[in-house]
């Protein structure tokens, strides 16, 4: 019994967690789309259209994509 | 390599302080974590690549841990799980743009730590409860139950009146709720956010942002809310990063 | 993460974690267009347009009956439109094979459109 109790504490603060990491939070713009395995992640597929408009902008300004490390 | 992003800091923190506390701990991939820093401010990062990235609820976790460790130190802003950046100069150039917006959220959660409050009742059994209550049925609803139904139009627009009508009742009795904790909360100086009904049971799910040393206030004044309402359940966890008091959007 | 963040619960409330687990678990809120399920997701997106926009009127149609403002004459027709519309959407349903819950979309930061 009182295991069941500590069980469905540790749920319950797993859980709340996990709400806040998915669903709350700073979010940047070079967020990916990930929908993998048991978490569904955010956003409908506007991605694909802004990454297209990235790219565009990036040919235009002849700005390389290059990493500085 | 992209760089996944764990946390926002002021570039107040000490930040040998942070590298002592990242060194032996790992990033999603089991990459080293480390510190990419302006003059004014810090992120904490791992190099992974995009294809690596799993979503599932214990990489999540693993991630939420991280910020969880940090923000037991430092003052911080927690990133979403799953948000990646190109490189270092593209971290840089985003902490450039929204110089701004990351100190005014740094300044206004600093020192400051989440609670969550959750309020969970049975709504139908509460609307079956405040149906019953006398002022339930006020002069109007009597007279609409009284007259002589004409069409199955009328008897239809009449029941979905009394829906309307409990809803209308269980939302203000949600907002008195409401009102109550903010009453307590006053006392305690905490910035506060209230969702209503977020799933059929769940009526009230708030957080509040406030500083660590009146948690057992918070505690109490939890405590009294539950011993003057017996048929909700309140459910208090933290502390947490401020997940909730991030008010700004990345540009 | 072993910690337990739980400062305060009192009573026993079943289904605490099942209903705190729905905020997270919006797999079937989620739109997914692809080629194979273009027609039964752009019936989605469009029922949950018109799902939303019905009861929006629905609720504004009863405040307003509520008011008292309406006659008896206005009443009968509203009523028979509304049930009407809300018949029909049954119908849409049942033929799309979709369910309240599918109904909704998750606008990520946003949160549910209902």
């Amino acid at each position: 019994m009182h295991d069941n109790i500590v069980d469905r504490s540790k749920d319950i603060s797993i859980l709340e967690a996990l709400d806040r990491v998915l669903n709350k939070g700073v979010i940047l713009t070079g967020d990916v789309v990930i929908s993998i395995a048991d978490i569904d992640l955010i956003y409908l597929g506007v991605k694909l259209m802004l990454s297209s408009v990235e790219t565009m902008e990036q040919l235009k300004s002849g700005r390389s994509i290059k990493e500085i490390q | 390599m992209e760089k996944m992003i764990y946390a926002l800091l002021s570039a107040n923190t000490d930040q040998k302080e942070v590298i002592s506390l990242l060194a032996g701990r790992k990033g999603l991939s089991g990459a080293d974590l480390y510190l990419v820093s302006t003059a004014e401010m810090a992120v904490v990062a791992c190099d992974i690549k995009r294809a690596d990235i799993i979503a599932n609820s214990y990489n999540a976790i693993e991630y939420a841990s991280v910020i969880e460790m940090l923000a037991q130190h430092f003052t911080l802003l927690p990133v979403r799980f799953g948000s990646v950046m190109e490189s270092a100069d593209a971290i840089l150039q985003m902490l450039e743009r929204n110089l701004d917006d990351i100190q005014q959220n740094l300044l206004k959660v600093e020192k400051k730590y989440e609670f969550g409050l959750k309020i969970f009742c049975d709504s139908e059994k509460l609307k079956a409860d405040l149906k019953a209550k006398p002022e339930a049925m006020s002069k109007k609803a009597e007279t609409a139950d009284q007259e002589i139904t004409q069409s199955i139009y009328r008897d239809w627009v009449n029941k979905k009146l009394k829906e309307h009508r409990l809803e209308e009742m269980l939302l203000t009795y949600v907002d008195s709720v409401i009102a109550e904790i903010k009453g307590h909360l006053c006392m305690l100086q905490a910035v506060s956010k209230f969702n209503k009904m977020k799933t059929a049971t769940m009526i009230i799910d708030a957080v509040f942002l406030l500083d660590m040393e009146r948690k057992d206030a918070l505690i109490g004044a939890v405590a009294d809310l539950q011993n003057q309402h017996s048929s909700l359940t309140f459910v208090l966890t933290g502390p947490w990063p401020p997940y909730n008091f991030v008010d700004f959007t990345v540009k | 993460m072993s910690e337990n963040k739980i400062l305060f619960e009192a009573g026993s409330f079943d289904g605490i974690s099942e209903e705190i687990g729905k905020l997270t678990s919006n797999e079937e809120s989620r739109l997914k267009l692809t080629p194979d399920n273009a027609d039964s997701g752009l019936a989605k997106l469009v029922l949950t347009l018109v799902e939303l926009i019905r009861k929006l009127v629905e609720k504004q149609a009863m405040r307003r009956v509520d008011g008292g403002s309406l006659t008896d004459d206005e009443i009968e027709r509203l009523g028979a439109t509304l049930m009407k519309l809300e018949e029909k959407m049954e119908e849409m349903k049942k033929h799309f094979n979709l369910t309240d819950r599918d109904l909704n979309i998750n606008l990520g930061p946003l949160g549910d459109l209902m």
